[in-house]
């Protein structure tokens, strides 16, 4: 018996051995950056197979509910059962999965010690904004050029599937209906109209939202249809804004990727060693708020970024590395809509589903069309991943390897200082500290006369100085091309003009 | 009398600068290497695609296996092989796929339907655009990224002014100018004047890079376009109005791509309505 658990204890500390290595191999989850840093935020899920699309809306209104109307083109006229309310969970634990992440690392001890584990573990906290309020439905006001096709009431909301034949009675129809919609719909009504799509128009029925209770947010509306169409209109939103909105898309589809094909879909920033400081002061959300800020202002203002690509298939035994969140389960998935994991009601655990995550930050300028989205089988995966480097726990130096171990400190330290400078545009002098934290464990004559200080940043870095190939270089580069094969005339001209 | 002793004594770097550009002039394939390589280098190091050495390098060594191998059994001279780095520039900036074998595949079939689809000298399908849609119908690895120009307007201006480049050196302008007139005319007749969306809308899709690519570089193909300039508008035309069709009402976001597919082959019966004389590459 003693035999056995002897052998028993040696084959879990062997196997605690192994986990603990592959941790520090993998790094830690530590901090996430959630959409709720930015403001004016929509988040939507899109599963699609074939030209089945589901489309789960979350918004963040917080006024009056009263005051809410949302206006979506649809391709056909919904039934009662195509369209659902869905719990606002299910885009928390999207978000949760697909965030950017700070992963951490633990430098191994350099003069020996006994080893100690350490990790933090930062709560989650979700803020619910509560809503109370009554607008009684009433009958519809009728109106030449525009049919009211269906109304249905779905659970809190009052939806009404509308088709028209000019964009000026529908806007006076929604008008006159009480609906609150931005002056200066009409004109991006009648494109959708001229393309013989209906509208789905949604308004809170108060009475019911009261009874449903007022703990929670607008809940999740969701639609499915059937077309060809793989997009989302962005243009009513900006009807009649001038200032940018931030979209997140959760999209779930069976072969791969998906990406926009009339913008371009960017990688955002990624696998970068950042300030051990950003984790210890909890800087994490608003570094990765500053690093999307700052990576937009420096693009063109029209591309799309890529946050999260992974297989997220039943039978993927790694569905994160690390994971910020739990991975999305069976229930998430089919809630999100993504039903094809079910077969003649069995669930398929060979079914594939692929989640993306694309942030967009548009406005009326430089978004002129909705966007479109295609799927691809790229099943690259792709997370945003920022890692901070803790040194050895023990604080103990003294060896002359650990001498060393300080000095290669210092210089990484630095090159993280410029790289947190380049990613978010911070003023780094503030934390200067950073670099000299560890210089009192150095020993006489050991210090490093390298002056770190001229790495910091003392009023943030200038956009214009960083990174990007500027695009003068780009136009001398073609122009010299242009140039060459003319090379011989010119030189002619050159001789002509001396002689 | 300065200028007499320079002609009459050219230094080594002058005669080798002469010597390099009458070689460069020598052959239009040289112009259209150059602007794919520098599209390829624009693509890389400005808009941040992923390079793929090894992606590349499947690419590159398999074209040029392949039209090594063709040339060979042709009895042709191996100049050809300038065509093959055509093609594998083309496959660079057009080509994704998860596996290398896939466009390996690729590679193969846009050289191969060269040597084996062929009518009285021509091709009867434009190479790349041959390999790229037989490869993503087949294998379903492969795919294209529309969207991965973006819509600068700078970009428009320097594709479209090294695009006129090649093209008068090939003769060719003819057939970019005809299909982007019509698409741009049918488009803007449904997307401005039916629909209503206002101009921006129409220009996001016209300066599309992959579109003005599509346009200077995939269709002016000389050896899969119809020899006579009237059957090359024609042609052209053909290739906007299946586009417009794909593009509206099948939502097929790399319609021009397919169109071209489906029309290459009327070269054939557009040469024998119309005849012309035959383009041949080498200049010298």
């Amino acid at each position: 018996m003693d035999h056995i658990m002897k052998k028993l204890i040696l084959t879990l500390t062997i196997l605690m051995g192994i986990t603990l290595q592959s941790f520090a191999f993998c790094g830690f989850y530590v901090a996430k950056a959630d959409v709720s840093l930015f403001n004016k935020t929509s988040q939507v899920i899109l599963a699609r197979k074939g030209s089945h699309t589901v489309v789960t809306m979350s918004n963040d209104f917080s006024g009056d509910v009263k005051d809410f109307a949302m206006v979506v083109p649809v391709p056909e006229v919904l039934k009662r059962e195509q369209i659902r309310v869905k719990n606002p969970a299910i885009f928390a634990t999207f978000d949760a999965y697909s965030g950017p992440r700070m992963t951490e690392y633990y430098d191994p001890e350099v003069c020996a010690v006994a080893y100690k584990e350490y990790y933090d573990y930062d709560d989650v906290s979700v803020n619910e904004v509560q809503t109370t309020s009554m607008a009684p439905s009433r009958e519809f006001k009728r109106m030449d050029n525009v049919k009211v096709e269906a109304r249905y009431s779905v659970e809190e909301y009052d939806v009404v599937i509308l088709s028209a034949t000019e964009s000026g009675s529908l806007e006076k129809w929604l008008i006159q209906n009480g609906y609150k919609i931005p002056t200066g719909a009409k004109e991006v009504l009648e494109p959708y109209i001229k393309n013989g799509l209906n509208f789905f128009v949604v308004k809170v029925d108060a009475e019911k939202q009261k009874f449903i209770g007022s703990s929670t947010n607008l809940r999740p509306l969701q639609i499915e249809y059937n077309s060809s169409r793989f997009m989302l209109p962005i243009r009513l939103g900006m009807a009649n804004s001038s200032g940018t909105q931030d979209l997140v898309v959760y999209a779930l589809s069976e072969k791969g990727r998906i990406e926009t094909t009339n913008y371009r879909t960017v990688e955002i920033p990624t696998d970068r060693d950042i300030p051990l400081f950003v984790k210890n002061q909890g800087l994490f959300g608003k570094f990765y708020a500053d690093l999307f800020e700052r990576t937009y202002e420096r693009s063109s203002k029209n591309n799309v970024y890529l946050e999260y690509s992974w297989d997220a298939s039943l039978d993927q035994p790694v569905k994160c590395d690390p994971c910020v969140g739990p991975p999305p389960i069976v229930t998430d998935l089919t809630e999100a809509g993504a039903s094809w994991i079910y077969k003649n009601g069995q669930l398929d655990q060979s079914s594939r589903v692929f989640f993306t995550r694309l942030h967009v930050r548009y406005d009326r300028a430089h978004f002129p069309q909705d966007l479109v989205f295609q799927e691809t089988p790229n099943t690259t995966r792709f997370q945003g991943r920022y890692v901070v480097h803790n040194p050895p726990y023990s604080n103990s130096f003294s060896c002359s390897e650990g001498q060393d171990y300080l000095r290669k400190l210092k210089s990484r330290r630095a090159d993280e200082m410029v790289e947190l400078a380049l990613l978010t545009g911070w003023n780094t002098w503030q934390y200067k500290d950073y670099l000299t934290q560890y210089d009192t464990y150095l020993e006489r004559g050991a210090l490093d006369e390298t002056n770190y200080d001229a790495v910091l940043q003392h009023g943030g870095v200038n956009l214009d100085q960083s990174g990007e190939t500027p695009t003068w270089l780009y136009i001398l580069f073609y122009s010299l091309l242009f140039l060459l094969p003319f090379g011989k005339w010119l030189f002619r001209r050159f001789q002509t003009i001396r002689s | 009398m300065q200028s007499q002793t320079l002609q009459a004594q050219p230094t080594l770097i002058e005669s080798l600068y002469r010597a390099v550009v009458k070689f460069y002039r020598g052959d239009a394939r040289h112009f259209q290497i150059t602007y794919l390589f520098s599209f390829l280098c624009y693509g890389i190091l400005a808009l941040g695609w992923e390079a793929n050495l090894l992606k590349y390098a499947v690419i590159f060594g398999t074209c040029l296996a392949v039209q090594a191998l063709g040339l060979h059994l042709t009895k042709k001279p191996m100049s050809g092989l300038k065509s093959a780095l055509i093609t594998s520039l083309g496959l660079c900036l057009i080509l994704k796929a998860n596996l290398p074998v896939t466009l390996a595949l690729a590679a193969a079939l846009s050289i191969g339907s060269k040597f084996v689809l062929r009518y009285n000298n021509k091709h009867i399908f434009n190479p790349n655009n041959f390999g790229i849609i037989v490869t993503m119908l087949i294998t379903g690895d492969a795919w294209i990224s529309p969207g991965q120009w973006g819509s600068s307007t700078l970009l428009l201006f320097f594709i479209g002014m090294l695009g006129l480049v090649v093209l008068f050196k090939v003769g060719r302008i003819d057939t970019s100018l005809a299909f982007l007139g019509t698409f741009a005319v049918l488009q803007f007749a449904k997307v401005v004047l039916w629909q209503g969306w206002p101009m921006d809308f129409f220009f996001h899709q016209f300066t599309s890079g992959t579109l003005l690519l599509y346009s200077f570089f995939m269709i002016t193909d000389p050896v899969t376009t119809p020899n006579a300039p009237k059957a090359r508008i024609l042609w052209a035309a053909g290739i906007a109005l299946v586009s417009f069709i794909l593009t509206n009402w099948l939502f097929l976001h790399t319609a021009p791509i397919w169109a071209l597919f489906f029309i290459a082959p009327v070269t054939v019966f557009l040469d024998k309505k119309f005849k012309h004389k035959q383009f041949q590459w080498t200049t010298s």
